[in-house]
C-alpha cells in the first residue's frame, strides 16, 4: 500500500488538473462576489432571531395586542420582565459578538471548528432563554387571568355573547387557549431553530467529533 | 494602496491555483460544485490577505485557509450524483508515463481516496502535497502523534477499499 500511494503521490505532484486555468480577471471578479460560508449563515441567522421579535412590537396590531396585558392587570409585571429580557438579551449580543470576531480561517481546523460551535452555542443559548420567556409571559398572563375578578371586562367586543357564561367557565376556557397557544408557539419556534442549525451545522459537527476523538 | 494589494493578491493566486484545484477536486464531484468552492476559498483567502504577513510562503499559507474552507465553512452538501464523467476526465492519467497496471492502480487509488471522509480526504491531500508530519498537525490542530496513527489508520481504510 505505501507503494501505492507513493505512486499516488508522484502522479498527484506532476498532475495539471484538467480543469480551464483561472484567468486574472475570472479570478479578480471572485474577490468581490458573495460568501456563503456558514459562519456568514450563522450571523444573518442570529441577527434575524435578535431582532425580528422586537421588531414586531412595531406592528400596530401587535401593540394593540400589548393591551390586553392592561386589561388582565398584569402590565407592571411584564415590563419588569422586559426590563430583564433586554438586559439578558444585550448581554448575549455582546458576548455572540466576542465570539464571531475569534472566529478566523487562519486557525487550525479544530480550533476553527471549535470557535463556530461556540458562537453557536451563545446564540443556542438565548433562544433557550427566549423560549422560556415566552413560557413566563404565558405563565403570568394565565396567573393574571386566575386572579381577575372580572375577565369579561378584558374582552368588551364580546361583552354580550358572554354575559350568560359563568364566570368560572370563562376563566377556565381563557387560561387554557392562552397555555395551549404559548406552548404550540413555543414548540414551533423551537422546532424551526433546531431544525434550521442541524441541517447548516451536520457536516462541521461530524468533521469536529472527528478531529476530537483523535485526541483521546 | 487598495488596488495595489488586489493586484498582489490575484497574481498570487493565479500562480497558485492549482492548489486550489486539487482541493476543489477532491471535496467536489461536479464542475459547477467546483467552481462554485473554487469560488469560496478565493472570497476566505482574499478577506484574510490583509493579514498574510508574507512571513510564510504564499502557498504554505492557502493550504490552511483553502482546507479550512473545504471542511469547515463550506456549506453546500454534496451531491450524490454520477461522477464517472467528471472523474474520468479531472484525473486523466496521462497513458503515456505509466504502464497499464500502474495506470490501472492510479485509477483506483484516485477513486478510493475520493471515497474518503472529509477530515481524511484533509490528511491525505497534505500527505500528496508532501508536507511533514509536523504541518499536517499544525493545519489540522491535533498532535504530530495522531497525525501519524490517523494516516496509518487510513491507509489501512484505503487498503480495504482497494481489496474487499
Amino acid at each position: 500500500m505505501t507503494d501505492e500511494l507513493e505512486l499516488l503521490k508522484k502522479d498527484w505532484q506532476n498532475k495539471e488538473f484538467n480543469v480551464p486555468k483561472l484567468s486574472y480577471e475570472d479570478i479578480h471578479k471572485m474577490i468581490w462576489k458573495k460568501s456563503s460560508s456558514i459562519v456568514k449563515w450563522i450571523l444573518i441567522i442570529s441577527i434575524l432571531e435578535f431582532s425580528v421579535p422586537h421588531l414586531l412590537y412595531l406592528f400596530p396590531s401587535m401593540r394593540e395586542g400589548m393591551e390586553v396585558y392592561e386589561k388582565i392587570g398584569v402590565s407592571q409585571y411584564l415590563f419588569g420582565l422586559s426590563v430583564f429580557i433586554y438586559t439578558v438579551a444585550l448581554y448575549f449580543i455582546f458576548q455572540f459578538y466576542k465570539r464571531f470576531k475569534e472566529i478566523s480561517v487562519l486557525d487550525n481546523s479544530k480550533n476553527l471548528m471549535r470557535k463556530i460551535i461556540k458562537t453557536r452555542k451563545t446564540v443556542k443559548h438565548y433562544v433557550i432563554f427566549s423560549l422560556s420567556m415566552i413560557m413566563v409571559t404565558i405563565i403570568i398572563m394565565i396567573i393574571g387571568v386566575y386572579l381577575n375578578d372580572n375577565i369579561a371586562l378584558a374582552f368588551p367586543e364580546f361583552k354580550e355573547g358572554l354575559a350568560n357564561v359563568s364566570q368560572e367557565k370563562l376563566k377556565i376556557t381563557i387560561m387554557l387557549a392562552i397555555g395551549i397557544f404559548g406552548v404550540v408557539l413555543t414548540l414551533f419556534m423551537g422546532g424551526v431553530y433546531f431544525l434550521l442549525y442541524g441541517l447548516l451545522l451536520r457536516k462541521l459537527k461530524k468533521n469536529y467529533t472527528e478531529l476530537r476523538q483523535l485526541e483521546i | 494602496m487598495n488596488k495595489e494589494l488586489e493586484h498582489k493578491f490575484v497574481t498570487e493566486l493565479q500562480d497558485n491555483q492549482n492548489i486550489v484545484h486539487k482541493v476543489c477536486t477532491l471535496y467536489t464531484n461536479d464542475r459547477d460544485s467546483h467552481n462554485d468552492l473554487f469560488q469560496e476559498i478565493t472570497i476566505q483567502l482574499w478577506k484574510a490577505y490583509p493579514k498574510f504577513r508574507g512571513d510564510a510562503k504564499f502557498s504554505t499559507w492557502m493550504y490552511r485557509v483553502a482546507l479550512n474552507t473545504a471542511i469547515t465553512l463550506y456549506r453546500k452538501n454534496k451531491k450524490r450524483i454520477d461522477t464517472a464523467d467528471y472523474e474520468s476526465v479531472i484525473f486523466k492519467i496521462k497513458a503515456d508515463e505509466y504502464d497499464e497496471t500502474e495506470e490501472l492502480q492510479l485509477k483506483l487509488m484516485y477513486k478510493a481516496v475520493k471515497q474518503l471522509g472529509d477530515v481524511d480526504k484533509a490528511l491525505v491531500f497534505l500527505y500528496l502535497e508532501d508536507k511533514n508530519y509536523t504541518e499536517i498537525s499544525d493545519t489540522l490542530g491535533i498532535s504530530e502523534v495522531n497525525a501519524r496513527v490517523k494516516m496509518n489508520r487510513i491507509k489501512n481504510k484505503l487498503r480495504t477499499i482497494l481489496n474487499p
